[in-house]
């Protein structure tokens, strides 16, 4: 469980985040969504330590980051497994390279061992014969799924994920929505997803964070998300004519 | 107030870059492929311009210094000296802040741009030193390497041109070579590879893990990093000039 209380972050006097708290459950995809500049990866970077914030604490199963010394923050940060917009794998290592990476400098497994681990994470990813790939040879979702078995690799507690459909057609959107939804169910870890794709928010939502202007203008689920009337919240989930419909139809169902 | 302010981060980066290393297989890993990155690949150009400025230096010396006053030797002593003092250490320093540094400084700035770099963070790797710390280590142990191939491949260069052009014999050439040499010059052009190659490395890395924004930065990062490196390198050559002759 990862619980945030009251963080704020500033950029030369220009408020980016205001007094944020929520708490994201182990075990559940936790969505943040906003409009794109609302401060929503300024709110992941916090969370993960990448930026300091100004005041306010983020609670990683009741350890406070900012309270611990540099070794501690180490092993923290090998429970924590990310996946980067654009995947962010190592240009210079290859497929298979990128994955074993955090096994080869933070454990003394066997070769044999990382090697199992490696297969094991590939194929729960379902990328086949591309371990001798580097990243520039593959497309935009396999770098993702590669990023995502390299997240894995440790089994880490929490995991993190910067616009995981970003560039990607909707039915690898899809694809790779489902995997993390399984991979969270399946490792029980606390998930926590940064997005504005309105697919996943409807499919893969267990708690949803919507932030606006820096600030947390709702929180609920993908079910009460549709009842929804805070107005800022519906500009911006049923924006688009399809969504509106969408809505309209789902509403019609419920009352049926 | 701007130059302070980079000087701070400078030597803050440097405290990161020389902290413990988390798995030292894994960094003697890095180091061997940096220095065959670095080093081994600037062998060839090394040579190539080394053995052209050795037959410029003894083709200039022949036309400009000799008189009948002066003894013919002085080509190949000259040339010798030349290299030593300054083209192999001060001159191909230069020109390695060119081809290495912009290397190192668009190698990390695109790791920073396309976030590789906070992804190790991430992962809880020390980046810092694990990008950086094999490249310094690389480029001041091939620097001194790379002097002496340069000295070697400029008297050689010489000793081609001087017969081929028929301005110096190849006995007074080699007389020359080996009169009145004093091993201190060495000595002193080899500490100087070693403080320039720590430049080098360490002024494009820094340039390079700060850049901000996209490629267009991680070009002038890149840029600057030669402009940088090199004003550097000519202050220390002044700086160890003064300190060790004096």
């Amino acid at each position: 469980m990862i619980e945030i209380k009251n963080i704020s972050k500033s950029f030369e006097g220009r408020d980016v985040l205001i007094d944020i708290s929520t708490v994201f459950e182990k075990g559940k995809t936790n969505l943040i969504i906003g409009q794109s500049g609302s401060g929503k990866t300024v709110l992941l970077k916090s969370i993960v330590g990448l930026i300091e914030v100004d005041s306010g604490e983020v609670l990683f199963d009741g350890r406070d980051n900012r309270h611990m010394n540099f070794k501690e923050q180490k092993l923290l940060r090998q429970e924590i497994g990310m996946v980067f917009q654009n995947g962010a794998l190592f240009d210079s290592l290859t497929v298979e390279e990128n994955v074993r990476f955090p096994m080869d400098m933070f454990t003394n497994m066997s070769l044999k061992e990382k090697t199992t681990r490696l297969n094991f994470c590939l194929e729960r990813v379902n990328i086949k014969d591309s371990n001798r790939l580097y990243p520039a040879e593959i497309s935009g979702g396999m770098r993702k799924r590669v990023a995502i078995a390299r997240a894995i690799a440790l089994n880490p507690k929490y995991l993190f994920c910067d616009e995981p459909n970003s560039g990607l057609d909707p039915v690898t959107s899809i694809l790779i929505d489902t995997l993390i939804k399984e991979i969270t169910a399946e490792f029980d870890i606390t998930t926590v997803i940064n997005t504005h794709d309105m697919n996943s928010v409807m499919e893969i939502g267990d708690k949803i964070l919507f932030i606006s202007e820096g600030k947390k203008c709702w929180e609920g689920n993908s079910t009460q998300i549709f009842n929804t009337r805070n107005r800022k919240l519906n500009a911006f989930v049923f924006a688009s004519p399809f969504s509106k419909k969408f809505k309209e139809l789902r509403l019609m169902e419920d009352d049926e | 107030m701007r130059i302070f302010y980079h000087i701070g981060q400078y030597f803050l980066l440097l405290a990161r870059v020389f902290k413990k290393p988390e798995k030292n297989s894994i960094y003697w890993r890095q180091l061997i492929l940096e220095i065959e990155k670095l080093g081994i690949n600037s062998v060839g150009i090394v040579a190539i311009i080394s053995v052209f400025m050795g037959g410029i230096i003894t083709l200039q010396l022949t036309y400009n210094m000799v008189s009948p006053l002066m003894p013919s030797y002085i080509i190949g002593l000259g040339n010798r000296d030349t290299l030593i003092l300054e083209f192999s250490s001060t001159i191909l320093s230069l020109m390695l802040a060119g081809k290495i540094g912009s290397n190192i400084a668009s190698e990390i700035g695109s790791m920073r741009v396309t976030e590789q770099i906070d992804s190790m963070e991430i992962m809880g790797v020390n980046s810092a030193s694990y990008l950086i710390l094999p490249k310094i280590i690389a480029v001041v142990f091939i620097s001194p390497l790379l002097f002496i191939i340069s000295v070697t491949c400029g008297i050689f260069g010489g000793l081609f041109t001087g017969p081929l052009s028929g301005v110096v014999t190849v006995a007074t050439y080699l007389n020359g070579i080996t009169t009145t040499f004093n091993p201190f010059y060495v000595y002193f052009s080899i500490i100087k590879t070693l403080v320039f190659g720590f430049l080098i490395a360490t002024v494009p890395a820094y340039l390079g893990y700060y850049v901000q924004g996209g490629a267009l930065e991680v070009g002038r990062a890149s840029t600057k990093s030669v402009v940088n490196t090199s004003i550097l390198i000519l202050f220390f050559d002044l700086v160890l000039t003064q300190l060790l002759f004096k």
